[in-house]
C-alpha cells in the first residue's frame, strides 16, 4: 500500500483534518503549502481536495499500476560508484505550483539562462568581462573547466548552450532562489518525463481538472533547438552517453527514445575527414549533432583529458569547422564555478543593465581582498570550498561547515593564507519545505520537507523555453539534504498549473512528414550487443535443456528401478557437456545439486544463470532498443534462475524450474518474432541465435549421435532439438543413427535442425548492407553460402563423428566472420591504445 | 649562437597497426630569444591528413592520420634555431614575492604568457602541502621572487639526485619528491609545485640544451635528449632557471614548448589501434654550428609497453 493510500482512510473531511490540522512549517523556513499565519497557499488546497475525494481502494489500484509501469520499464538510477541500479522512489503527491507564479520564476530563469550564454561566449571569445575588469582573470584562468582549446570556437550556429538547468528553492525572504547552476551536461530532464507518465497514469481525472501544463511541447521545442547550427537539412543527432556504468544511463536511453536519437558511446563515433561519423553496419555514416551527457573534458582525448575513454579523438576540429553541432559545447562547465556565483549580480548590470530577477545565495571569493577581509571577521553561518571543484549546492563539498570553531577553523584559516584565491565563501540558509508524508500511529499526516526543484530551459529558434514543469527531489527526512538522488530521498513530479484547459500534444509531427520504412543505420556497437544477446539467450537454453534431459533420463531410471542412473553412459556424456561448458564445477555431484548449479550457479561462467545475466548485460547498453516487455521476460528469467546457494532444491522443483524459465526464453524469441521490426537489429538478434543454436547442436550431435551413440543417446539427442514428437511421427520403428542425424543436421524443414539455421543465416547475411568495395561478396557471407551448400548436398552416412566436429568449428569460423566484419571496434575487439611517452 | 636540432622518433609495433591518429609538438618556437631558421617534420608513412593549428600557449601543433597498416611509425624534425639570450639579472633583484604574487591575481590579461595561467595546479602538477612548505624556505618575507627562485633551484640541484631509473614519464610528482630523486621533467614540476603553492606563476618548458662531449671524443649521433626546465614569472618578466643543471636559461637552451607541465608540451601524443607491444626509440642531436656532424653510432632512449 502507498502512502497516499493508506492516507485516504475514513471520509473526505476527516481525511483532509487528519492530513493538514497540524500542519506546521519549521521557524523562519518558508514553505509551499503553509504561509505566515497558518494560511494555506496557491493550489495545493484545490490539489487536496481533489485527492481527498478519491477512494482508498481507488488510490491503491492506481498507484500499484503506476508502480507496475515503473519497475517494468526500468527506470532506475544508480549511485556513484554503485554497479546495482535502484529502483526509482517517487512520491504520489506533486509539486503544485500556480501559472502567475511560474510565469515570474520562468522569466527569471530565461534571463539567468541568456546571462549563462553571454558569459561564456564572452569567455571563448572576445574576454571583455575580464579585460574590462567584471571578472578577474583568475576566475576564468584558474579553473578546471575553462577549456583553452575551446577558446576562439564559434559555435555552429551560435549557441553555446542548449540546455540550462538550475536548482532552486526558497530564501529565507520567501522568494524563490537559484541555489546552483547547471550547464556542463544537465540530467534530469528524462526523470520528469518520466514521473509525469507514472503521475498521470495514477490520476488522469486529477491531471486534466487540475489544468496541468504538459511537457511534449518542450521536448519538441528542445528538438528543434538541438539542431539549429546543423549543415545538413535532415541532421542525424546522437545522444553521446559514457554507457550503461553512467548514473542516468537509463535517463539518457529513455530520452534517446523519446525524442529519435541515437544511442552513442565514444567508440561508435570516429572522425574521418573533418566530420565526424558513426560506426554502423552499412559503413561510416556523418553525424550532425550530438547532445552531449558526458562531461566536457572527456570530449576528446586528443586535445583534452588525454585519459578519457569516453570521447572521440579529435572531435574538436569538427566544433571548429562547423561540421558538428554540440550541446551543449565543451567548456560550459565553467559556468558552474561557485566563484562565478560570488560576481553573478556585477556581471548582470554589465551585460543586461539590469539586476538578476533570481538570487543566488550571497558568495565571496576569497581572492578578493575586500571579500577575503569581510569572511575573516564573519565566518559564522557560511560555508567554505575550493573554487576548483564546480559547486554542487548548499556547500555539500564544503571543506567548512556554517559552525566550524577551534582547530578546524585555524587549519581554513591556514588554507587561506598561501592560496586565499582558491576558496569561495557562501552564506548558508536551509532548504525551502513542501509537503510530504509521514506515518504516525494514528495513520498518515503531511509534514514540511526539505525539498529541490530543478528547472530546465532549451534554447530553441524562438528563444529561451522553460520546461513547464521539472525534476523536484524531497527528502523522506528533516535532515537530509536532497541534492542528489540516494537513500532517504524521493522524486515528485512537478505540476505547473495553466490558467485555462490545456491542449493535448505530443510528439507527433506537424504536417506533412516524408514516410520512411528503414530507421537508419544500425551502430555497429548496437548490433554487436543484440548479436550477442541472441547467443547468450540460445546458451541459456541449451544449458538448460541439458539439464531437463538429465532430470529426465535420471528420473526415468529411477522409474524403471535401474541402479546406478546417475553413472549410465548417457548421464555421463552429459554432465561431461555440462562440464566442458563451465556450467558445473564438477561432473560427479549429485544429480539435484548438478541441476541447481548448472540453472542457477553463480560462479560457474556457464551456468543458465550467467548466461542470462550476459544476455541482460548486452540488452541493458541497448535498452532504448529493446521494448519493456522483453526487458520484462528478461528480468524474469534472470530472477527465476538466481537459485538461493544455501536452499536446496528437490529433483522435481528443478525441472519445473528449468521449464519455466524455458518458456520465458520462448517468450523472448517470440517477441523477436512478431514485435521487432525487420531492420538491422532483428537480423543481428536472430543471427545470434541461429550461429549459437547450430553451434549447439554440433555440439550435441557430437556427443549423443555420434558413431558409437546407444538408443537412450539418440533419444536425449532427439528430446535436445525439441524434435521428438516429429521424429515419432515419421518414423514408427524406434530411434536408429542416421534418421536421427538427418533430423537434427540436415532437415530444412525441423527449425531446430542445423540446416535450418544455416538457411536462416544466408538469408539475413544476404539482406544486411554489404559495404562492396571490390565487388566481390564479402567473406562471411562466402562462408556461410559454403557451408549452406555442404549440408544441403550431404547425406546423413557422412556426417559421423568427425565431420560434425568441422561443421561446428566452421560455424565458429563463420561467427568470427560476422564479428570482423560489422563490428570490428565493437567491445569484443581489440581497443585503442596509447602511445607510449618519453620525457 | 645557431644550433642545427635533429629529433628523430620511431614506434615499432609488435603487430600492424591499422590507424594512428597523433599531435606533434616537436618544432621549436620563435621569440623569447630565440628565432627558428628553418623548421621541417617528415612523418612515415605518409599521413592521410596532416593540420597545423594555434593552441592557446602559442605553440603550433602537428595533427595527422595514418590509416594504412604499418608497422613503423617514424617522426623526425630537422630544424636550426638562432638563439641570444641576455644573462640573468643580477642575485636579488627585483619586486618582492609577496607583490609578486598579488599583482599576478589583479592582472586582466588572458594573453598566452600573462602569468594567471600559470599560478593554479595543473594535471601533473597537484598542490602538496610539503613540497610547498618545502619552497618556503626559500622565501623569506621580503625577499625577492628572483632571488628565492633561484635559491630553490639551488636547493632542489643539491638536494636531490639524478636517476634516470627512479622515475619514468608517468610518475607522479609527490612520488619523486619523496624520493628525492628523478630526471629533469620531475625536478621541473617539483620546482612550479613549490612556487605554486605560494601563489607564484611558473610554467614549464620543454626545449633541449647543449651538452658538451667527454673531452677527446666525437659527438655521438642521437646521444643528446630533449630537456626541461622553470620560467618563473618574477614580476615585471619570465626568467628561466634549469634545476637539473643549477643555471640560468641562457645561450645554451633551445625551447620548444612552454605551458603548465608537460601534459601541455609533451613531444608526440596519440591512440593507434593495435593490440601487440610498443618499442619507442627517440634520438635527439643538438650541434651548434661550427662542430663536426656527429658520428654513427648506437645511441638514443628507449621505452616499450607489452
Amino acid at each position: 500500500m502507498t502512502d497516499l493510500a493508506e492516507a485516504h482512510a475514513g471520509g473526505l473531511a476527516t481525511r483532509l483534518a487528519r492530513w493538514t490540522s497540524d500542519y506546521q512549517p519549521r521557524p523562519g523556513i518558508p514553505d509551499e503549502f503553509a504561509g505566515a499565519g497558518g494560511t494555506r497557499r496557491g493550489a495545493w488546497p484545490r490539489l487536496l481536495d481533489r485527492l481527498g475525494t478519491l477512494s482508498g481502494t481507488e488510490i491503491t489500484t492506481r498507484f500499484a499500476s503506476a508502480e507496475r509501469h515503473i519497475r517494468d520499464t526500468g527506470i532506475s538510477y544508480r549511485i556513484y560508484g554503485d554497479q546495482r541500479e535502484h529502483a526509482w522512489p517517487l512520491s504520489s503527491l506533486p509539486l503544485v505550483i500556480e501559472s502567475a507564479e511560474w510565469r515570474a520564476l520562468s522569466a527569471g530563469i530565461v534571463q539567468r539562462a541568456g546571462l549563462m550564454e553571454s558569459i561564456v561566449s564572452d569567455i571563448y571569445g572576445d574576454g571583455r568581462m575580464v579585460s574590462e575588469g567584471v571578472l578577474p582573470a583568475a576566475l576564468v584562468a584558474g579553473s578546471p573547466e575553462f577549456l583553452r582549446p575551446l577558446s576562439g570556437v564559434k559555435p555552429p550556429g551560435g549557441r553555446w548552450l542548449k540546455l540550462y538547468a538550475a536548482d532552486i528553492g526558497r530564501g529565507p525572504d520567501g522568494r524563490w532562489r537559484v541555489l546552483a547552476d547547471r550547464t556542463q551536461a544537465p540530467s534530469g530532464p528524462g526523470y520528469a518525463l518520466e514521473n509525469r507518465m507514472v503521475l498521470t497514469r495514477a490520476f488522469p481525472d486529477l491531471y486534466a481538472d487540475l489544468h496541468v501544463e504538459r511537457l511534449a511541447p518542450f521536448f519538441q521545442a528542445f528538438r528543434d533547438g538541438l539542431v539549429m547550427g546543423a549543415q545538413r537539412s535532415d541532421p542525424r543527432i546522437g545522444l553521446l552517453t559514457s554507457g550503461p556504468l553512467s548514473s542516468t544511463y537509463v535517463e539518457q536511453a529513455a530520452l534517446a527514445r523519446y525524442l529519435g536519437l541515437l544511442l552513442v558511446e565514444g567508440d561508435d563515433l570516429v572522425m574521418q575527414d573533418g566530420a565526424l561519423h558513426v560506426r554502423t553496419v552499412a559503413g561510416l555514416k556523418r553525424t550532425d549533432v550530438l547532445w552531449r551527457r558526458i562531461d566536457s573534458d572527456y570530449v576528446d582525448p586528443l586535445e583534452l583529458n588525454p585519459a578519457s575513454r569516453l570521447g572521440i579523438s579529435g572531435v574538436l576540429d569538427a566544433l571548429r569547422n562547423g561540421s558538428l553541432v554540440m550541446g551543449n559545447m565543451p567548456g560550459t562547465g565553467i559556468l558552474e564555478s561557485g566563484a562565478l556565483a560570488a560576481y553573478l549580480p556585477r556581471i548582470a548590470r554589465y551585460f543586461l543593465g539590469t539586476d538578476l530577477a533570481l538570487e543566488g545565495p550571497k558568495s565571496w571569493w576569497c581572492g578578493d581582498p575586500d571579500s577575503l577581509a569581510h569572511i575573516r571577521d564573519d565566518l559564522d553561518g557560511m560555508t567554505l570550498r575550493p573554487v576548483a571543484t564546480p559547486t554542487k549546492g548548499m556547500g555539500r563539498d564544503a571543506i567548512l561547515g556554517p559552525h566550524a570553531i577551534g582547530a578546524e577553523r585555524d587549519r581554513v584559516l591556514a588554507a587561506l593564507r598561501d592560496r586565499p584565491f582558491d576558496y569561495v565563501a557562501q552564506e548558508q540558509a536551509p532548504l525551502s519545505t513542501m509537503p510530504g508524508w509521514e506515518r504516525d500511529p494514528e495513520g498518515m499526516r503531511l509534514v514540511p520537507r526539505p525539498f529541490v526543484l530543478r528547472v530546465f530551459a532549451a534554447a530553441t529558434p524562438e528563444g529561451w523555453r522553460v520546461m513547464p514543469g521539472g525534476f523536484c527531489r524531497i527528502s523522506e527526512r528533516p535532515d537530509v539534504d536532497p541534492i542528489e538522488m540516494r537513500a532517504g530521498i524521493k522524486s515528485a513530479d512537478v505540476w505547473v498549473l495553466s490558467d485555462g484547459p490545456v491542449e493535448p500534444v505530443s510528439l507527433m509531427q506537424q504536417g506533412a512528414s516524408r514516410v520512411r520504412r528503414i530507421a537508419g543505420h544500425l551502430p555497429s556497437r548496437a548490433a554487436d550487443s543484440l548479436f550477442w544477446f541472441g547467443r547468450y539467450v540460445e546458451r541459456a537454453e541449451a544449458v538448460i535443456r541439458l539439464v531437463i534431459a538429465h532430470l529426465g533420463s535420471v528420473g526415468n531410471a529411477v522409474i524403471a528401478d535401474m541402479a546406478g542412473a546417475e553413472t549410465a553412459p548417457t548421464a555421463l556424456r552429459i554432465r561431461a557437456l555440462l562440464d566442458e561448458w563451465g556450467a558445473i564445477e564438477a561432473p560427479d555431484l549429485p544429480t539435484a545439486k548438478l541441476a541447481q548449479e548448472a540453472l542457477g550457479g553463480r560462479d560457474t561462467y556457464g551456468s543458465a544463470l550467467s548466461h542470462s545475466l550476459s544476455a541482460r548485460h548486452n540488452a541493458a547498453s541497448l535498452r532504448e532498443r529493446l521494448s519493456s516487455e522483453a526487458w520484462r521476460v528478461l528480468a524474469d528469467l534472470k530472477d527465476l534462475l538466481d537459485l538461493d546457494d544455501a536452499k536446496e532444491l528437490a529433483e522435481a522443483q528443478l525441472l519445473g524450474l528449468a521449464e519455466r524459465a524455458l518458456s520465458h526464453i520462448a517468450a523472448l524469441a517470440g517477441l523477436a518474432q512478431e514485435n521487432m521490426n525487420r531492420t538491422a537489429g532483428w537480423h543481428f538478434v536472430d543471427l545470434g541465435r541461429r550461429i549459437e543454436r547450430a553451434i549447439n547442436t554440433c555440439s550435441f550431435a557430437a556427443s549423443f549421435a555420434g558413431d558409437e551413440a546407444t538408443a537412450e543417446d539418440l533419444g536425449v539427442m532427439l528430446s535436445l532439438c525439441d524434435s521428438h514428437v516429429s521424429f515419432g511421427a515419421r518414423y514408427m520403428q524406434g530411434v536408429a543413427i542416421d534418421p536421427v542425424r538427418d533430423m537434427v543436421l540436415l532437415d530444412p524443414f525441423n527449425p531446430r535442425s542445423v540446416a535450418f539455421q544455416i538457411d536462416a543465416i544466408c538469408r539475413h547475411l544476404a539482406d544486411l548492407p554489404a559495404l562492396r568495395v571490390d565487388g566481390l561478396p564479402e567473406a562471411q557471407l562466402r562462408l556461410a553460402q559454403k557451408l549452406a551448400g555442404e549440408i544441403t548436398t550431404g547425406e546423413a552416412s557422412d556426417f559421423d563423428g568427425a565431420a560434425v566436429a568441422r561443421l561446428e568449428n566452421a560455424f565458429e569460423g563463420l561467427a568470427d566472420a560476422i564479428v570482423t566484419r560489422y563490428f570490428p571496434n565493437g567491445p569484443h575487439a581489440m581497443r585503442p591504445q596509447k602511445l607510449v611517452g618519453l620525457a | 649562437m645557431i644550433y642545427t636540432l635533429r629529433h628523430l622518433t620511431t614506434y615499432r609495433y609488435g603487430k600492424p597497426v591499422r590507424f594512428a591518429r597523433c599531435s606533434l609538438r616537436l618544432q621549436p618556437r620563435d621569440g623569447e630569444g630565440q628565432s627558428v631558421l628553418s623548421s621541417e617534420l617528415t612523418i612515415s608513412p605518409t599521413p592521410r591528413t596532416r593540420t597545423v593549428r594555434r593552441d592557446y600557449f602559442g605553440l603550433d601543433v602537428v595533427s595527422f592520420l595514418i590509416d594504412t597498416p604499418h608497422s613503423e611509425l617514424r617522426v623526425e624534425a630537422l630544424s636550426r634555431v638562432a638563439v641570444e639570450r641576455p644573462p640573468l639579472p643580477p642575485a636579488e633583484s627585483g619586486p618582492a614575492w609577496e607583490s609578486v604574487r598579488d599583482t599576478a591575481l589583479t592582472g586582466r590579461s588572458m594573453a598566452p604568457d600573462a602569468p594567471v595561467h600559470f599560478m593554479f595546479p595543473s594535471v601533473r602538477v597537484p598542490l602538496d602541502p610539503d613540497v610547498t612548505d618545502y619552497a618556503r624556505r626559500s622565501f623569506t618575507p621580503g625577499r625577492s621572487a628572483y632571488g628565492g627562485a633561484v635559491d630553490l633551484m639551488r636547493r632542489i640541484r643539491t638536494d636531490f639526485k639524478f636517476d634516470a631509473k627512479a622515475t619514468d614519464v608517468h610518475t607522479p610528482l609527490a612520488k619523486a619528491f619523496s624520493l628525492r630523486a628523478g630526471v629533469c621533467q620531475d625536478f621541473a614540476h617539483i620546482m612550479i609545485a613549490g612556487l605554486r603553492g605560494l601563489g607564484l606563476p611558473a610554467a614549464y618548458v620543454s626545449g633541449y640544451i647543449r651538452t658538451i662531449p667527454p673531452a677527446g671524443r666525437p659527438r655521438l649521433r642521437g646521444a643528446d635528449a630533449s630537456h626541461a626546465w622553470v620560467s618563473v614569472w618574477c614580476g615585471e618578466s619570465w626568467i628561466g632557471l634549469d634545476p637539473t643543471n643549477n643555471i640560468g636559461a641562457c645561450d645554451d637552451h633551445i625551447v620548444v614548448a612552454r605551458g603548465r607541465d608537460y601534459t601541455d608540451v609533451s613531444p608526440i601524443d596519440g591512440v593507434v589501434s593495435s593490440s601487440g607491444p610498443q618499442k619507442l626509440k627517440v634520438e635527439v642531436d643538438v650541434i651548434p654550428d661550427g662542430e663536426a656532424m656527429p658520428e654513427d653510432a648506437v645511441a638514443g632512449s628507449e621505452a616499450e609497453t607489452a
